[in-house]
C-alpha cells in the first residue's frame, strides 16, 4: 500500500508546502473567455442582487437608525447608533493578529461564516451631550459574495480558485456550522397597492361585515410591513382593520379620516363622492355610482354618533383606546399615542398625513366600486398582485424586531435595577448602565440571526406581517449544479398554502407568463407552490444594475417632474379631484401623487416607457408603469407606478419606440405586463386584433422557461409532463457537483467519473456553461425489445461499455469527528486521537496519530480512527458502518488546538459503478432501471459499422409518453456525431428563423444530415442479432442519446435479511434498513396469501420466521404467565451402566397451582404471551384451554 | 441424420490487411460460424492488460480508482498472450499471479517539476518485459493524432509538484471478463448482397428517374454509366440493406426494378483491432480459440468429469 501522506493537513490545506496558488494557475488556460462567464453572471443577476441586499439594507438602516427611541426615566434616551459589521475573522489567541476567515475554512471546520457585529448605543442624560458606546452584538452571518464577504474581492475565477472555491462561485448563501443554507424566496402580496378581495372569513369578523374588503400591504423604507384591511359593512360603512400584537383592531373609517387631517364633513363628503359624476353614470370606465354619496353620509353619521366632531376629539378617542396596547407609552398623552398609532400602523409607507388621507379616500372609492360591481376583484393568487420576499429584507426586519425586543427588555431590566434592592446601582453612572447592558446579552443578537438562518424558523411575537414562521431557509444541496442553481431560482408560494385544500393557488395563471416557468415545478405535493423563475427573470433590488444604492427619493421626484410635465395635476391637500372616467389617479409606490385626464394617460405611459429605455434621466430602468385602462366593469382603473425593490422584472424587446443607441430591451413587471401588448414569435399572432398592435416583442419564446427547463432539447416536441419530469430528474442527476471537490467537506457528494457534453444541446446549455458541471453521457441507444430484460422501463446496459467507464461514479462522504463535542456530551474527559499500542491488529488501517492512512481501503466493520480517553485510558475505535468498502480520500484536521487534535474530517470515497437496479434517465423524462449488464457479444450489432449499442430501451416507452424530442435527439446526435459538430436543439427555434421563405421541417434537416453520411434518413439501421448472427427482422432505431445517471442507486436502497436483530419486547424482526431490519409482511400481503390459500407460507412468514416461541402453559389454570423454571436440585445421579440416563425431571412448574403436573408446551407467537402479560397488567386474566386434537 | 454429412469447407479470401485492420470474405459456411468467429474475436481471444495496480504516491487530481481503471484500458502488445498462462491456473506462482509466466510488471514514476502541464502517457509505463509494452500508435499512418509528437495515451495530467508513482501487474485475460482484454475494436460481418437490375424495366425510365433512383440509396451502391446512361452497380458492398432503393422503385410504380438478395453463405468481415494484436493475428488466434473450444466439446462428449471442466458449454452440448 502506498505510504500515507502526512494527515496534518491543516484546514489551510498546507499552503506553504506547495507552490502559491496564484503562481500555479498562471499558465492555466481559461477554458472560456470572460464574456461568457460575465454573461452567465448577468443572467443570474437576481442572485447577486439578493446578496447585495443584506449588507446594504443594514447599512441603510444605519442611516436612519434613530428609529428605536425609547423614552426613559428622567428623559434619558437610549437608541441605537450606526451598526457595523466586520468581515469574518478567525478566532485567534492573539488579539492583534486578525486572519481573515474564508468560507471554505468554515465548510471544513463546520464553523459559521460570520463577522463581528457592533452597534453604538447612544445615551443622553436629559439634554446633555449624546454619549455613544460601542457594544458587541455577537457574530452576524455573512452571505457569501456580499459586500463584507472576502470573496467579493475575488472577481475572477483564478482568485476564487485560490480561495478554494468554485471558479464560478456565485455566492448568495450562508455557511452555518459548515452547512450551506439559502433563504427561500417567498411570494408576498404586492406592496403599497390596494387590492380588492373577497373572503368568507371577513364576514366572521363581527356582525354586519360583508365578505369584501380592500387590502393593502404597506412597507416602510426599512422593509417592515403592516397590512391594512378596509372592510365593507353591510350597512354601507367601512372599517379599517390592522393588527397590533396578534390582535386585530377595527376602527370606523370616518374616525381615521378625521384624525388624519383637519377637515370638515363637507370636504370629506366631496372627496368621497368625487368619483361619481351623474353625466358619466354607467359609461365605460365609470366607477362611482350614486350610492357612494349615501355611503359617505353613513360614514360621517357614524363619527357624529360617537360625538367626535374635531380632529382633536378623534385623536383623543384613538389615543384613549390604544394606550393599553402601545408598549412604552403608558405615560404619554392621548394625542401622542394617537399620533403613534397613525404613524406606526396606518399606511406606514407614507409619512405625510395628507397622503394617508388621500390614499384612504382612494381605497374607499375602490371598495365602493367593488361593491357596486363597477370593478372586479383582484386575484391574490395571480403574480400581478405579488412580489417576493428577499433574503436581505427578511434579515433586516427580523433584526429590527429582535433589536426592538432587546431594547424593551433592557428598559425593563434597568427599571428593575433602579427599583430593586441593589443600592449600588446608579442610573446616572454610565459604568453601571454599561454593565447592565453587557449583562443583558447583546451577543445573543448575532446568534438569533444565525439560528433563524440555521433552522429557518422565525422566533417572533408580531409575526413580521409574514404568513409563515418556519421554513424560511433551505439547505443548498450540491447534488449537482442544476440542483444548486435551482435553490436560488425557486420561488415558494408560502408554507401556509401547502395545507390548503383548494387547488386554486397552485394553478398556472397566464399572469406568470415569462416570470415563472410553467414546466419547472415539482409534481406531487408542492406542485404549483414551488415555482422557479424563468431564466430571464430578475428581481429588483435596492441597487441599480451598476451596483449603486438607489436613491428612491430622487427617483420619485424625477418621475413626479416627468408626470407633471406631461400634464398631471399634482395632488395637494384640499384639492378635490374628479374620478374616472374623466380623470385617473396616479399612484407612485402607493402614494397618490396626482391625477391625470384619462386621454393623456396613454401618452404619459408611452413617454415614461421611452424614458425607461433611454436611461439618461434618473428614471430607473426597472420602473413599472402599471396602467390599468378604463374598462366596463373591469379592474379598477388608474396609473400605478412602482419603483420599489423585490418586484419581478424581465426584459422584452420594445418595438414601438425608436431604438436609440441600440437599447430596446425594456424591463417589465407582472403588473404592467397584463395590460401590455407583447407579441411572441411562436408562429402565430396570438389572436391579436389590429386595433391593438403589439408594442413589445418577446426576445425569444424560450424566455418562458427556467434555466433547467431550458436545457431540455426540443422540449417543444415533448408532451409537457415529460418536460416537468425532466426538470425534476435533471436535479437528481449524478454529475459534477463541484469543481473544488478536493476542498469540500459535504456530508455526501455525488460525482460522475466519465461525463460528456451532449451533442444535441440548447443555446442555454452553452450560455450557462453547463459544460463546467456536466451531467451525463452520450450513450448509443437502440430502441428495440431484446432479451426481454427491457420490459417496463427497464434498460439493458452493455457490460463492455460499463467496463470501459460508462456512467462510472463515486460518492464522497465526509465524517466529522469532534472530540470536544463528544466529551462535552458524556464525561468531560479529555479525548485524543491516538492509536493503541496494545492492539496491533488495527495498525495496518490506522496510523500512529489515530487517523486512517489516506488511500487506505476500509471494509465494513473495520476501524477508521481510534480515540483515546484520558480518564478511562481506554482506546475506542470508530468502525465503518454500512455494507460497502470505502477508500479514505482525504483527512483534514483542525489545528486550532495546537497541542491536541480535537477535530478531524475524514472523507471517504465509495465506488459506484453501474449495477443492476441503478436508475438512468434521458433528458426527456424517460427514466428506467438497469435490469441487466448484457455481454457485448450478445448485443445486436450493425453490419456496416460494427457498432453495438451501449443501452437498449423498449419501444413501448414512446407511444404513450410521446417524447418525440428524444427521437429527434437520437437522430440529431447521430448526425452531429457523424459530422463532428454539435446540434442546436433550442426549442421553438424554427419560429425565430426569419427571412426563410419556406421553413424546412426539423426532421428534414436532421434526416438529410444522416443521409449525407450514408445512413438511413430516419435514423434506423439494420442490426444483426449478437447471439445468432442473423439479421433482425426489422430495422432498429439507433443513435446517441444523452443519458443521465440518477442518484437513486440500489446500493443505497437494497434491504435483505435472513436472521438478525429482533425487537426486545415482541421478539419480532425489527424494521429499518440501517439496522439490518426486514421488510414488513403487512396486512395486505397477508390478505393476498390468504386469498391464495397458501397457509404454509403464511405460517412460515408470520410465525416461524417471525416470533416463533414455545411457551409453557399450565393446563390446570390455563395461564401462560405463571410458568417458572426450577433448577433441578444438584443430585448425584447414579449412572447405571447400560441403561439410558434417567428422564430429566420436569423443570417447569406453575407458580399459581404450585405443581408441574399440568405443564404443557405450546408453540405460539411470542407477542401472544406479551399480550397476556399486558392484559394481566390491566387486571384481565387470559386462560388457555388445551386439548389434544382438533374439535375437542 | 446418420450418414449424411453436412460438412462444408469454408474459404477465406483476404481482401485487405493492415496492421490493425483487415477485411476478408468468408464463404461456404453459415451465419453460426461467422458469428462464432466474431464473438470469439471480441470476447475470447486473450490479450494482456493491466489488472492490478499498487499505488505508492498519487497526488494528481484523479483518484486512485480512476487512474487504475484508465491504466487497465491501455492496450498492451499481446503477441505473447496466446502462450501465456492465465494467472488463475498458473502453477508456477500458486495463482497469486505475479510470476513471469502469467504476469508482466510495470512501473510508472512521474513527477512534474515545471510550470508546464505534464502529460503522463502510456509511454511512461516501464515494462519488465520488452515484448509486452503499451501499444505504440505513432507509426500508424492512419492520421489519428497526426501531429509530430505522438506521445501515446494520456493517463493523467500533472501540474507542478504533483506526482504519480505506482506498480502495475498486467495479466492475461479475455474480453468476456472485462472489456479491457478485448483485442477487437470492431468486428463485424455482413451478408454479401446480390443485386440484380432488371434491365428491361430500367430502360423504361428516363434519365432523371434513373438519377433519382441512384440517389435514393444513402450509400453509393449504384451509379450511372457516363456513356451508356445505364444504371450500374458500382459498389454492391456499400449496400446497407436499408431497402431505400426497393422502396423508391416501388414508389415509382416499378416494383421489381431492382432485386437484392443476401447471399446466405457468404460473409464480408471487417476486423479492427486495438493494436494489442495484429488484425491478421487476431483472426488466426480466433480460429485457434474456436478450435480449442471445439476440441473441448469433442473431448467432453461422454465424460462426466468433462462436465465439470467445461461447465455450461458441455451441458449445453448435450442439450442440457
Amino acid at each position: 500500500m502506498r505510504p500515507r501522506k502526512p494527515p496534518h493537513m491543516d484546514i489551510k490545506l498546507s499552503e506553504d508546502e506547495r507552490v502559491p496558488w496564484d503562481k500555479e494557475f498562471d499558465t492555466f488556460p481559461m477554458s472560456r473567455n470572460n464574456d461568457a462567464m460575465r454573461m452567465r453572471y448577468d443572467r443570474l443577476r437576481s442572485i447577486e442582487s439578493r446578496m447585495q441586499a443584506v449588507a446594504g439594507d443594514l447599512a441603510n438602516q444605519g442611516e436612519s437608525s434613530t428609529i428605536y427611541v425609547i423614552l426613559f426615566l428622567n428623559l434619558r434616551i437610549l437608541w441605537f447608533g450606526k451598526p457595523e459589521i466586520f468581515p469574518p475573522q478567525k478566532e485567534r489567541a492573539s488579539k492583534t493578529m486578525h486572519d481573515a476567515l474564508y468560507p471554505f475554512e468554515c465548510r471544513q471546520a463546520k464553523l459559521s461564516y460570520t463577522g463581528k457585529f457592533f452597534v453604538d448605543i447612544c445615551f443622553q442624560y436629559g439634554d446633555g451631550a449624546v454619549i455613544r458606546e460601542k457594544f458587541n452584538f455577537g457574530q452576524f452571518p455573512i452571505m457569501l459574495k456580499s459586500k463584507l464577504c472576502h470573496l467579493r474581492a475575488a472577481d475572477d475565477s483564478k482568485k476564487l480558485i485560490a480561495h478554494k472555491e468554485e471558479p464560478s462561485e456565485m455566492g448568495g448563501y450562508f455557511v452555518l456550522k459548515g452547512l450551506e443554507r439559502v433563504i427561500r424566496l417567498i411570494i408576498l402580496p404586492k406592496r403599497n397597492y390596494p387590492m380588492s378581495m373577497a373572503r368568507n372569513s371577513f364576514r366572521d369578523r363581527r356582525e354586519g361585515y360583508s365578505d369584501k374588503a380592500v387590502v393593502i400591504r404597506c412597507v416602510r423604507e426599512d422593509q417592515s410591513a403592516v397590512s391594512l384591511k378596509l372592510y365593507y359593512l353591510n350597512n354601507g360603512s367601512a372599517r379599517l382593520g390592522f393588527w397590533i400584537q396578534g390582535r386585530e383592531y377595527l376602527l370606523p373609517v370616518g374616525i381615521i379620516l378625521k384624525a388624519l387631517v383637519d377637515t370638515t364633513d363637507h370636504e370629506m363628503y366631496v372627496n368621497l363622492t368625487c368619483c361619481y359624476n351623474e353625466e358619466c353614470d354607467r359609461v365605460k370606465g365609470a366607477v362611482g355610482t350614486q350610492l357612494v354619496g349615501e355611503r359617505a353620509k353613513i360614514i360621517l353619521d357614524e363619527v357624529q354618533a360617537l360625538s367626535l366632531f374635531t380632529r382633536a376629539q378623534c385623536l383623543q378617542h384613538i389615543g384613549q383606546h390604544f394606550q393599553p396596547v402601545m408598549t412604552g407609552m403608558q405615560n404619554d398623552s392621548y394625542k401622542t399615542v394617537a399620533d403613534a398609532v397613525l404613524r406606526d400602523y396606518i399606511f406606514v409607507h407614507l409619512d405625510n398625513n395628507h397622503d394617508k388621507f388621500n390614499l384612504l379616500i382612494f381605497m374607499l372609492q375602490k371598495l365602493f366600486s367593488l361593491i357596486d360591481q363597477t370593478s372586479v376583484l383582484d386575484n391574490p393568487d395571480s403574480l400581478q398582485n405579488q412580489e417576493v420576499l428577499l433574503p436581505g429584507h427578511l434579515i433586516t426586519i427580523y433584526l429590527k424586531e429582535k433589536l426592538q425586543d432587546w431594547l424593551l427588555r433592557l428598559q425593563r431590566l434597568l427599571q428593575e435595577e433602579t427599583d430593586g434592592e441593589n443600592k449600588k446601582f446608579e442610573l446616572s453612572s454610565l459604568a453601571d448602565v454599561k454593565k447592565t447592558i453587557e449583562k443583558h446579552g447583546p451577543k445573543q443578537m448575532g446568534l438569533a440571526i444565525e439560528n433563524m438562518l440555521k433552522t429557518g424558523r422565525l422566533v417572533t411575537q408580531s409575526g413580521l406581517d409574514l404568513q409563515q414562521r418556519a421554513g424560511m431557509t433551505v439547505m443548498a444541496e450540491r447534488l449537482n449544479f442544476l440542483r444548486f442553481l435551482s435553490h436560488f431560482r425557486a420561488v415558494h408560494r408560502g408554507a401556509s398554502f401547502a395545507g390548503l385544500r383548494t387547488t386554486s393557488v397552485r394553478k398556472l395563471l397566464p399572469e406568470s407568463w415569462g416570470f415563472l416557468c410553467p414546466v419547472h415545478t415539482p409534481d406531487g405535493e408542492p406542485c404549483g407552490l414551488l415555482n422557479h423563475m424563468t431564466a430571464a427573470c430578475r428581481i429588483t433590488s435596492y441597487y441599480d444594475l451598476k451596483g449603486n444604492a438607489k436613491d428612491f427619493f430622487k427617483i420619485r421626484m424625477s418621475i413626479l417632474n416627468v408626470l407633471i410635465a406631461i400634464g398631471m395635476t399634482p395632488s395637494s391637500p384640499k384639492l378635490v379631484q374628479a374620478g374616472p372616467p374623466e380623470v385617473l389617479s396616479v399612484l407612485l409606490d402607493g402614494r397618490i401623487v396626482g391625477s391625470m385626464p384619462s386621454d393623456l394617460v396613454e401618452k404619459a405611459v408611452t413617454h415614461l416607457r421611452r424614458l425607461k429605455l433611454s436611461s439618461t434621466l434618473s428614471i430607473p430602468v426597472d420602473l413599472e408603469v402599471g396602467y390599468i385602462p378604463l374598462s366596463m366593469n373591469g379592474a379598477y382603473p388608474g396609473l400605478y407606478l412602482f419603483t420599489s425593490p423585490s418586484r419581478f422584472v424581465r426584459p422584452v424587446r420594445s418595438i414601438s419606440a425608436p431604438a436609440e443607441e441600440g437599447n430596446d430591451l425594456e424591463l417589465i413587471g407582472p403588473f404592467e405586463q397584463v395590460y401590455m401588448e407583447i407579441s411572441c414569435p411562436d408562429g402565430g399572432d396570438g389572436g391579436r386584433k389590429n386595433l391593438f398592435p403589439a408594442t413589445h416583442r418577446e426576445i425569444h419564446p424560450t424566455n418562458i422557461l427556467s434555466v433547467v427547463g431550458n436545457l431540455t432539447p426540443w422540449s417543444d416536441h415533448n408532451q409537457s409532463p415529460r418536460n416537468m419530469y425532466q426538470c425534476q430528474m435533471g436535479k437528481q442527476t449524478m454529475g459534477f457537483s463541484s469543481q473544488a471537490l478536493n476542498c469540500r467537506a459535504d456530508q455526501k457528494l455525488y460525482h460522475l467519473q466519465t461525463p460528456q457534453t451532449p451533442i444535441a444541446r440548447t443555446k442555454a446549455y452553452e450560455k450557462y456553461c453547463v459544460d463546467d458541471y456536466p451531467l451525463g453521457t452520450n450513450a448509443i441507444v437502440a430502441v428495440l425489445a431484446y432479451s426481454g430484460y427491457d420490459m417496463e422501463d427497464a434498460m439493458v446496459l452493455n457490460k463492455s461499455s460499463v467496463d470501459r467507464g460508462l456512467c462510472h461514479g463515486h460518492i464522497y462522504q465526509t465524517e466529522t469527528i469532534d472530540l470536544t463535542e463528544q466529551s462535552a456530551k458524556s464525561d468531560r474527559a479529555q479525548r485524543l486521537f491516538r492509536r493503541s499500542n496494545l492492539d496491533k491488529s488495527s495498525h495496518q488501517l490506522i496510523d500512529s496519530d489515530g487517523l486512517p492512512y489516506v488511500g487506505q481501503r476500509i471494509n465494513p466493520n473495520e476501524p477508521y480512527c481510534t480515540i483515546y480517553n484520558e480518564i478511562t485510558s481506554q482506546t475506542t475505535s470508530m468502525k465503518l458502518k454500512g455494507s460497502e468498502p470505502v477508500v479514505v480520500d482525504y483527512v483534514a484536521v483542525d489545528v486550532k488546538n495546537k497541542t491536541h487534535l480535537q477535530k478531524a474530517n475524514i472523507r471517504f470515497r465509495k465506488s459506484r459503478n453501474p449495477v443492476i437496479g441503478d436508475k438512468f434517465s434521458s433528458r426527456h423524462g424517460q427514466k428506467g432501471v438497469c435490469s441487466q449488464l448484457w455481454p457485448d457479444i450478445d448485443m445486436p450489432f450493425s453490419g456496416v459499422t460494427g457498432m453495438r449499442p451501449d443501452l437498449i430501451i423498449n419501444p413501448h416507452a414512446f407511444p404513450s409518453r410521446m417524447t418525440i424530442a428524444m427521437l429527434l435527439e437520437s437522430i440529431a446526435a447521430k448526425g452531429g456525431a457523424l459530422h463532428g459538430k454539435f446540434v442546436d436543439a433550442t426549442p421553438f427555434s424554427n419560429t425565430m428563423k426569419e427571412g426563410e421563405s419556406e421553413p424546412s421541417s426539423l426532421v428534414d434537416e436532421l434526416g438529410s444530415m444522416l443521409a449525407a453520411c450514408g445512413f438511413n434518413y430516419h435514423g434506423v439501421e439494420l442490426l444483426y442479432s449478437g447471439v445468432y448472427g442473423t439479421e433482425l427482422t426489422c430495422e432498429i432505431f439507433i443513435g446517441p442519446v444523452y443519458y443521465q445517471r440518477l442518484r437513486h442507486m440500489v446500493s443505497d436502497k437494497f434491504q435483505v435479511r435472513s436472521t438478525g436483530t429482533v425487537d426486545q419486547v415482541t421478539r419480532q424482526p425489527i424494521k429499518g434498513r440501517k439496522r439490518g431490519g426486514g421488510v414488513r409482511f403487512g396486512e395486505m400481503e397477508r390478505d393476498s396469501l390468504l386469498a391464495h390459500g397458501a397457509a404454509y407460507l403464511l405460517h412460515d412468514r408470520l410465525h416461524t420466521s417471525s416470533d416463533h416461541h414455545i411457551a409453557d402453559v399450565c393446563s390446570e389454570c390455563g395461564s401462560v404467565l405463571t410458568s417458572s423454571l426450577i433448577q433441578p436440585p444438584k443430585r448425584a445421579v447414579q449412572e447405571m451402566v447400560g441403561l439410558p440416563p434417567g428422564r430429566e425431571p420436569k423443570k417447569v412448574t406453575c407458580l399459581a397451582c404450585r405443581s408441574s403436573k399440568g405443564m404443557e408446551t405450546v408453540a405460539m407467537p411470542y407477542v401472544f404471551k406479551y399480550l397476556a402479560a399486558e392484559l394481566a397488567a390491566m387486571n384481565i386474566k387470559m386462560t388457555l384451554k388445551l386439548s389434544k386434537g382438533a374439535g375437542a | 441424420m446418420e450418414g449424411v454429412s453436412y460438412q462444408r469447407f469454408p474459404r477465406i479470401k483476404i481482401r485487405e490487411v493492415k496492421e490493425d485492420f483487415m477485411k476478408f470474405e468468408l464463404r461456404d459456411t453459415d451465419a453460426s460460424i461467422a458469428n462464432a468467429l466474431r464473438r470469439i474475436m471480441i470476447a475470447e481471444v486473450p490479450t494482456i492488460a493491466i489488472d492490478l495496480v499498487e499505488i505508492e504516491v498519487n497526488s494528481t487530481v484523479l483518484n486512485d480508482e480512476f487512474i487504475s481503471h484508465r491504466l487497465g484500458l491501455v492496450p498492451l502488445t499481446s503477441e505473447r498472450a496466446m502462450s501465456m498462462r492465465f494467472s488463475r491456473d498458473c502453477d508456477a506462482c500458486d495463482g497469486d499471479g505475479q510470476c513471469e509466466y502469467c504476469s508482466v510488471e510495470f512501473y510508472l514514476r512521474v513527477k512534474c517539476l515545471t510550470d508546464q502541464t505534464l502529460d503522463v502517457t502510456s509511454k511512461d509505463l516501464l515494462s519488465s518485459d520488452h515484448t509486452v509494452v503499451p501499444v505504440d500508435y505513432s507509426d500508424v499512418s492512419s492520421g489519428f493524432d497526426s501531429n509530430s509528437t505522438n506521445k501515446g495515451i494520456i493517463i493523467v495530467k500533472l501540474r507542478r509538484g504533483q506526482e504519480l508513482r505506482l506498480r502495475a501487474i498486467a495479466r492475461k485475460g479475455i474480453g468476456k471478463d472485462h472489456a479491457k482484454w478485448s483485442p477487437a475494436a470492431t468486428v463485424t460481418f455482413m451478408y454479401e448482397p446480390e443485386i440484380y437490375i432488371n434491365e428491361d424495366m430500367m430502360e423504361t425510365l428516363s434519365l432523371q428517374e434513373k438519377t433519382e433512383l441512384v440517389d435514393s440509396s444513402p450509400t453509393k451502391v449504384f451509379g450511372i454509366d457516363p456513356e451508356s446512361k445505364q444504371v450500374i452497380v458500382v459498389e454492391p458492398e456499400a449496400y446497407t440493406y436499408d431497402d431505400e432503393v426497393l422502396k423508391k422503385a416501388e414508389a415509382m410504380g416499378k416494383p421489381g426494378l431492382v432485386e437484392i438478395h443476401a447471399k446466405e453463405d457468404s460473409f464480408i468481415f471487417t476486423v479492427e483491432t486495438t493494436g494489442a494484436v495484429k488484425a491478421s493475428q487476431l483472426v488466426l488466434n480466433a480460429i485457434e480459440v474456436l478450435k480449442q473450444k471445439l476440441d473441448a466439446v469433442r473431448l467432453s462428449d461422454d465424460t462426466v468429469e468433462a462436465d465439470d471442466q467445461f461447465g455450461e458449454l458441455g451441458a449445453h452440448m448435450r442439450g442440457g
